[in-house]
């Protein structure tokens, strides 16, 4: 009985096997006999030609959901690889059409192995598009593919943030093969695009594409769409990030200064609001293919325009350090906030004085602080010693990496004891603890760095990670990563010392450097710092760190202009007119035009209803 | 001893797979351009064919044993399963995003290849004496559970083709053991319920090419790529071929792994329609003796082996037959005798000289 069964169900494995082998018999006579034509066709000098469609980058929105950078279709004119080699007629016709010499286009034809397409020229006018459209016969092998060009709508505007794109490197591709990296690929080079280039490429689609025996495709055998990048929502607000802009270029053509950095930041989260770096380039240069003359102009600049100096220039902090040692000195009971200190002009163990030689008397901390006196602080490097005030700046983020999310950030320097003797052999003076409690000598910050210290004071404290995307967002909507504020660490320091601090600053928009632009009437209460850093390389650089409104502060502003002069003079200008944006405060300056111009305009309609009314009467 | 040696061997059997080592030879010759004056040109050729020949004597050495000692070593030899599918693990390199392959000298050895005949054998150890008697869960479930273990080890390799082999193999044992036919169905079911667990255990290039068998536009330049040419590759060779040497599809370098997974699309392509039915009837020869001597074996430690050799290779000739036509995902598996391959055609040899000694003491010669 089971042996029956067992070769019942042997017979049943039998019947299947004569059943596959039917199936499969039947496929291949399918196949072959009843589509062999067909397949023959395609197979014969193999007329399938692959054509690579880039997927379009994410795109970056501001906080508001403006759009910031996006892309726009642009046309290539290629050629297809054939089986015959392409005649010299349609090469030099080609070279005549899109201006390219014909030697470049045979380098390009032999370079290239395989069957996708050999790219001539990028980003063509419509004018070649409908020239190879309708003569079509005159250029067999030539197609138009159609790619996304990376677009910047603002320009120069905040070209440090997004940073440019163009074609992979070699060096590129070698490190990056593993990640799926293609030659001819485009490629984040500098900023977010850089450092966000998995999430922003997307997936790359094509077409395989059956092509005659000239090269004309004939139908397309199969498609896979490109899968766009995500989106970045940064941090940044467009209004406020184009109103500094304005501010810097505006300033920068008055006092004929070339070179200047602004960060605007929200001291309780890090969020980055606006980040400004002058000289700028304008980012849309690259995106197909920079030609030698504009590199030529944006490389011979001597303030190198492709650095973004808000996080990678190093600046001696100047006065603005001042925050340092005078919480340093009140947290270590060197001082009281009560005690005076003379100030004759000059220290009496070191003849150091004011800029300008000025004697302020009597002063204690706030006062000191308003007016920046040199002399009260150097005497609180005195009382502290360089170690006490490396510790403080160490703790205020200082000579470190703020972490914010762009490549190349600096790391700035504290003036300490260890850096002289291994960079100079040399032992530590009191008058380089004198230069470095009024950040002058060894000390160096980035931009961002002294926004950071303001806005530590601003935030009672506390040291939030800068950042400058918000989330990223997937094509279908969902979200692929959020960012939240990260606290990095919070001041040693009793909050009523950080209170007293804070008054000081307030009285610099009130009483002190800044008081002279701010003015009485400014309607928000702003804490600021002036500084002046002194440049061996030329002109001083001009500094003003802020934070406002004075309680529950949600902004802080760092300005630097590089050989500006006096921070008051270059740089609170500048300050005040990014906080007057962030505030929503009318500029009188513009008011006052805004309301000529109406005026005028006025004047001009009464004139002209006159004039009708008097033609009509005539 | 010779004589009565000769007169028992399944001379059909012998000469079906002689033949398509034969056609293997040449066409690997042709896939790896034997025909170009380059210095390796016979290398693969060469390998095959040593390989095949050495083995083959192997294979006549072994008709002197008796297969029914195996049933003895039946444990033994599934814990030396074990253990060479975990030695890829920490041992193997990997190609192609799987880590399939270890390094024993001069050649490369793929253990899952020998992995599954050593399944077959001990799993028709253990079935031998649970003929008729799987009728419910409670007899099943040790059975595969004694088969997941493999199974999982080689997937997580991953060699998802490999592994569906085992299920192949499993399945047409315990089908020719007569299991309950419902509960059959139903584990079907069960499995095909769990097939989304599967899914995510998969890499992504294997749900790719999952999700391109079910449209090969989904990815038409990476393993879309594979199928649309490998058809165009059989359906030009139309009724004659083109001749041997003579496939541009092959020739030219259209194909990729055409000596190995893809080899019958340059069977196709090279010699028609009427070449590629003749080995599919060869096929059919080797399968069909199979289950012959499956039905006349003397004992059934014998009819399951054969029956579990003749599962993986049909198992093994519809996946890849399917699969370079277009009507299967491509999942690596090779085709019997015919794919360039050193531990794949041991492990083939090997099965038929299992199935010849079974057919050397059938049960009408002990009368």
């Amino acid at each position: 009985m089971v042996v029956n069964d067992f070769d019942g169900r042997l017979k049943v494995l039998g019947a299947l096997i004569v059943l596959v082998i039917a199936v499969l018999i039947a496929r291949i006579g399918y196949l072959q006999i009843y589509d062999g034509e067909y397949y023959a066709g395609l197979a014969d000098g193999n007329r399938i030609r692959l054509i690579p469609s880039m997927a379009p980058r994410g795109t970056f929105y501001d906080r508001n959901g403006q759009m910031l950078v996006t892309n726009r279709p642009g046309f290539t004119v290629s050629l297809l690889p054939l089986t015959a080699p392409i005649s010299d007629d349609v090469i030099a016709r080609l070279s005549a059409l899109l201006n390219v010499p014909v030697e470049e286009i045979q380098k390009k034809i032999k370079a290239h192995s395989g069957f996708d397409p050999i790219r001539i020229k990028n980003d063509v006018g419509p004018e070649i598009l409908t020239i190879i459209e309708e003569q079509k016969t005159a250029y067999p092998g030539v197609i138009i593919e159609v790619q996304s060009i990376r677009d910047y709508p603002y320009k120069e505007q905040g070209a440090h943030i997004f940073g440019y794109v163009s074609e992979i490197s070699d060096e590129e591709l070698e490190k990056r093969k593993d990640e799926g990296y293609k030659t001819g690929d485009i490629i984040g080079k500098a900023g977010l695009e850089k450092l966000y280039d998995p999430e922003l490429r997307g997936t790359n689609g094509g077409e395989q594409v059956e092509v005659d025996v000239t090269g004309k495709p004939v139908q397309i055998l199969g498609r896979k769409n490109p899968v766009p990048g995500c989106d970045l929502v940064l941090t940044i607000d467009q209004k406020i990030q184009a109103a500094a802009e304005k501010a810097v270029d505006e300033q920068l053509v008055k006092i004929g200064a070339k070179a200047a950095a602004a960060v605007v930041m929200n001291p309780q989260t890090g969020e980055v609001l606006a980040l400004v770096s002058r000289p700028a380039y304008d980012p849309n240069l690259f995106a197909h293919g920079i030609s030698s003359k504009d590199w030529k102009v944006i490389n011979d600049n001597p303030n190198f325009p492709m650095d973004n100096k808000a996080v990678v220039g190093e600046y001696p902090p100047g006065s603005t350090f001042k925050i340092v040692t005078g919480t340093a000195a009140l947290s270590e009971g060197k001082v009281t906030p009560e005690e005076k200190i003379f100030d004759s002009g000059h220290h009496w163990i070191i003849p150091k004085g004011n800029a300008d030689g000025e004697a302020l008397g009597w002063i204690n901390f706030v006062e000191a602080m308003a007016h920046s006196d040199n002399v009260y602080f150097y005497e609180m490097g005195n009382r502290l010693g360089i170690d006490a005030l490396e510790r403080y700046a160490r703790m205020f983020g200082l000579g470190e990496k703020t972490g914010i999310n762009l490549p190349y950030e600096s790391e700035g320097l504290v003036a300490n004891r260890r850096y002289k003797e291994k960079v100079f052999g040399d032992d530590w003076y009191l008058s380089e603890t004198f230069d470095a409690a009024i950040g002058q000598g060894f000390n160096l910050v980035t931009p961002l760095q002294a926004a950071m210290v303001m806005g530590e004071i601003a935030a009672d404290g506390k040291r939030y990670k800068p950042y400058l995307v918000q989330r990223i967002v997937a094509p279908s909507g969902s979200v692929v990563k959020q960012f939240e504020p990260v606290l990095l660490s919070k001041l040693d320091v009793q909050p009523d010392i950080i209170r007293l601090v804070q008054q000081g600053l307030r009285d610099v928009t009130k009483f002190g450097t800044a008081a002279s632009i701010f003015g009485p009437e400014f309607p928000v209460d702003i804490a600021g710092k002036t500084g002046t850093a002194e440049n061996s390389q030329g002109k001083d650089h001009g500094w003003f760190v802020a934070y406002g409104p004075f309680v529950n502060p949600n902004i802080v502003v760092a300005v630097v202009v590089e050989q500006g002069g006096y921070g008051a003079q270059s740089a609170v200008p500048i300050g005040k007119k990014i906080i007057e944006a962030a505030f929503d405060i009318p500029d009188p300056e513009d008011t006052a035009k805004e309301e000529a111009e109406k005026k005028k305009e006025k004047e001009t309609a009464d004139a002209q209803a006159q004039a009708q009314t008097q033609s009509a009467q005539q | 001893m010779s004589k009565r040696w000769l007169r028992r061997t399944d001379f059909n059997l012998v000469a079906a797979t002689v033949a398509i080592i034969i056609m293997s030879l040449i066409i690997i010759g042709s896939a790896t351009h034997i025909n170009a004056a380059t210095q390796e040109r016979y290398w693969f050729v060469q390998r095959q064919g040593i390989f095949a020949i050495l083995n083959g004597a192997v294979a006549i050495f072994l008709m002197n044993f008796d297969y029914k000692a195996l049933q003895r070593y039946g444990n033994r030899l599934y814990i030396l399963n074990l253990l060479m599918l975990l030695a890829v693990m920490f041992l193997g390199h990997s190609a192609l995003g799987a880590q399939r392959w270890i390094q024993l000298g001069p050649i490369t050895l793929q253990p899952s290849e020998f992995s599954k005949l050593i399944m077959i054998i001990s799993l028709a150890a253990i079935l031998e004496d649970k003929v008729g008697k799987l009728n419910n869960l409670h007899d099943l479930i040790p059975v595969a559970l004694y088969v997941g273990l493999p199974f999982l080890l080689v997937l997580k390799q991953p060699d998802l083709g490999t592994s569906l082999v085992f299920m192949a193999i499993f399945v047409g044992m315990i089908f020719a053991c007569g299991v309950n036919l419902r509960l059959l169905g139903g584990a079907f079911g069960v499995g095909i319920a769990c097939l989304p667990i599967l899914w995510h255990f998969l890499k992504d290039y294997q749900k790719m090419r999952i999700m391109v068998f079910m449209d090969p536009n989904v990815d038409p330049l990476g393993s879309g790529y594979h199928i649309i040419q490998s058809k165009i590759a059989v359906g030009s060779g139309m009724l004659l071929g083109k001749g041997l040497f003579g496939g541009t599809q092959s020739q030219l370098n259209f194909l990729p792994e055409n000596h190995t997974d893809f080899i019958f699309a340059v069977v196709g392509e090279e010699l028609g329609f009427i070449g590629a039915a003749f080995l599919l009837l060869l096929y059919l020869v080797l399968l069909w003796r199979g289950i012959m001597i499956a039905r006349n074996a003397s004992d059934t430690f014998g009819r399951l082996l054969a029956v579990g050799i003749t599962s993986m290779w049909a198992f093994h000739v519809l996946v890849n037959v399917g699969m370079t036509t277009g009507i299967m995902p491509v999942t690596g598996i090779p085709l019997p005798f015919m794919s360039y391959g050193v531990s794949s055609l041991t492990t083939n040899i090997m099965s038929i000289a299992i199935l010849l000694n079974i057919h050397m003491r059938k049960q009408k010669l002990l009368f």
